[in-house]
């Protein structure tokens, strides 16, 4: 036990975020007492997220770890600084929309703030019950935030949904855990690699079993095919700026955690999964995509989307190699950025009018021009347009998986990415050529907050589409630590 | 290796599983070749035999307001549990258990203060 670290130096991030949220829930408490502003509670939330993001820089280049259990080097890194920016965005971008239609304002904020710190731990658990209770962590605050919108029973009827089949979820995820703790003798990663590298064909049965599980309980996680069920409906009943941090955070950190389990104490067994994998993500690609054809809604078209982009992020680890693994990580910020400009724009459209409707955006460029330039550049680059940060992304992540031996899956990704342009045209279409509604016609502005968060986020998109070199560079170095061939 | 600790669990599962079966066969075996008298009456075939009277069905509703209280109290049941081998092995441990402990119960304490405040503690 004595030769463990722990050094408490190595968690300063995580500190910060729980901290910042309980400071955050107690002047919640307090408000009245203390004459606090409506903005004070935000204000809170974003400082300590940028405190915490920039602390976690200082690990660049880091080897080490907490206890065995959360590896502290640069694909943590890497998260850390990706989560904390999500959270701000999510933060600056969704406060008018908490400010009007939550009540609780404080645990608003601190649920995003501990669920962030959930989803961190997953990128860094190198143990399984550490990763087991990440994902507990980012899920529970996940539930009822969702549910948060209390006087509205779609928001109550998506938690219900959520909590329920997350519960499910979780159970088989722990489940396969423990049958690959009972074959491999440890929730050790490392030693994980280690028992399945010496052979595992004495095991037989209890190993698939557990890889099946374990595939199912991540699965519903990240919503794949045929997992997914709960994605639309908590997507849809979920506040605006939930729902954003359910696609960005959660999707990312679910991947996080799959990438290293994968790459890592599962590698040796990659014959048992391969299969599966490419199954998932070949359903996954085609059902997201199709079923998103026939959506009316923006924000189920949204989770159908992104259910499609989860697809890609399967094939990548299907072909698993130090490639991928780099690609995965490019496309996942790429899609990160790209989504929460989508989102943004939506939050500020809701703001504005209330609506989510897929009609109600007819003629947004005549009433709200800079809007609907937001909204084309994000789904265009949803769609991987050139020029735009899908495309590349996209196409670096094809090409990994092609030249990994899997170019029948590649053909499929491309398929399912074009019939995906259909319903981002359709968004499209609806504000550039129908009339906007009768009486609606005025033009309107977005709040200062409005401008920052969407100008910002489209800013980067056109930055990874048109100089993403930077992006690739630490996306590599995050990727090395996996130590793939 | 497995298949053997399965099968261990396996007679195990049997064994628990005819113990109450067992009874129920016998009685039955006996009531057919008539060994066995059947006068049912109301008081035999009520749920309990001895205790407190059962009164309507398990589906009734339940009052809200008692989940509340048995969130608090499954949460400090829980702390208990956590601080009891702390304080068994109190003398024994460096300052840091200490403090460790009094984050655990400074988290705890938060979440009471919590409750207090947003009025969960009230009956209404």
């Amino acid at each position: 036990m004595s030769d463990l670290n722990f050094d408490y130096a190595l968690l300063i991030p995580e500190f910060i975020l729980v901290g910042t949220a309980i400071l955050i829930i107690m002047a919640d408490l307090f408000r009245k007492e203390l004459g606090l502003g409506r903005l004070v509670l935000p204000a809170i939330a974003a400082l300590g997220t940028i405190a915490a993001g920039a602390a976690s820089l200082a690990y660049i280049d880091d080897v080490d770890d907490f206890a065995n259990v959360i590896a502290i080097d640069n694909y943590t890194t890497f998260f850390r600084v990706l989560f904390t920016v999500v959270l701000l965005v999510v933060v600056v971008s969704g406060y008018e929309y908490v400010e009007r239609n939550i009540r609780h304002t404080g645990e608003f904020y601190a649920l995003l703030l501990l669920s962030t710190v959930g989803a961190i731990y997953m990128a860094g658990a190198r143990e399984l019950l550490t990763a087991y209770i990440s994902i507990e962590l980012l899920s529970f605050s996940l539930y009822v935030a969702v549910s948060l919108a209390k006087t509205n029973p779609r928001s109550a009827e998506a938690g219900l949904k959520y909590v329920l089949l997350g519960g499910v979820a979780s159970a088989m995820l722990l489940y396969g855990m423990s049958l690959i703790y009972g074959t491999a003798g440890s929730t050790q990663y490392s030693e994980i690699a280690a028992a399945f590298s010496g052979g595992t064909s004495e095991y037989g049965f209890a190993l698939l079993l557990g890889l099946v599980l374990l595939i199912a309980g991540l699965g519903f996680k990240a919503s794949a095919v045929p997992f997914h069920m709960w994605t639309p409906d908590a997507y849809e009943g979920a506040p605006l700026p939930i729902t954003a941090y359910l696609s960005a955070t959660s999707k990312a950190a679910t991947f996080a955690l799959l990438l290293r389990i994968f790459a890592g104490p599962l590698l040796p067994v990659i014959d048992q999964w391969q299969w599966m994998m490419a199954t998932i993500a070949v359903m996954t690609m085609v059902g997201g995509n199709l079923i998103a054809l026939q959506q009316t809604n923006i924000k189920r078209l949204l989770a159908y989307s992104s259910i499609g982009q989860v697809g890609y992020m399967l094939m990548a680890i299907t072909t698993i190699s130090d490639a991928s693994a780099s690609a995965l990580l490019v496309h996942v910020a790429g899609y990160l950025i790209t989504n929460l400009a989508v989102f943004s724009a939506v939050i500020a459209f809701h703001n504005r009018t209330g609506k989510e409707e897929l009609d109600d955006f007819a003629g947004l460029a005549e009433t709200n021009p800079y809007l609907a330039m937001v909204l084309t550049a994000g789904m265009f680059s949803l769609a991987g347009m050139p020029l735009l940060a899908g495309f590349v992304t996209k196409f670096i992540l094809f090409q990994a998986a092609a030249s990994g031996g899997y170019l029948w899956l590649a053909t499929v990704a491309v398929i399912a990415s074009t019939i995906s342009l259909y319903y981002y045209l359709q968004v499209i279409r609806r504000m550039y050529l129908l009339e906007p509604a009768r009486g609606e016609s005025g033009r309107w502005r977005l709040s200062p907050a409005g401008y920052i968060a969407t100008g910002t986020l489209t800013a980067g998109v056109f930055l990874v589409g048109i100089y993403a070199g930077p992006l690739f560079t630490v996306a590599d170095r995050a990727a090395r630590v996996l130590a793939l061939s | 290796m497995i298949p053997e600790q399965f099968g261990r669990v396996g007679v195990l599962m049997l064994f628990a599983l005819s113990f109450p079966a067992l009874p129920l066969i016998v009685s039955q075996l006996f009531y057919r070749l008539r060994i066995r008298p059947e006068h049912p009456d109301p008081v035999k075939n009520a749920t309990y035999e001895c205790g407190v009277e059962s009164e309507g069905s398990a589906w009734g509703q339940f009052n809200a307001r008692y989940y509340l209280f048995a969130l608090g109290f499954v949460i400090f049941d829980v702390e208990v549990v956590f601080l009891y081998p702390w304080a068994v092995n109190h003398a024994g441990l460096a300052l840091g258990a200490l403090v460790k402990a009094a984050v655990f119960i400074g988290v705890l304490a938060f979440g009471l203060a919590y409750a207090w405040r947003r009025g969960a503690l009230e009956w209404r």
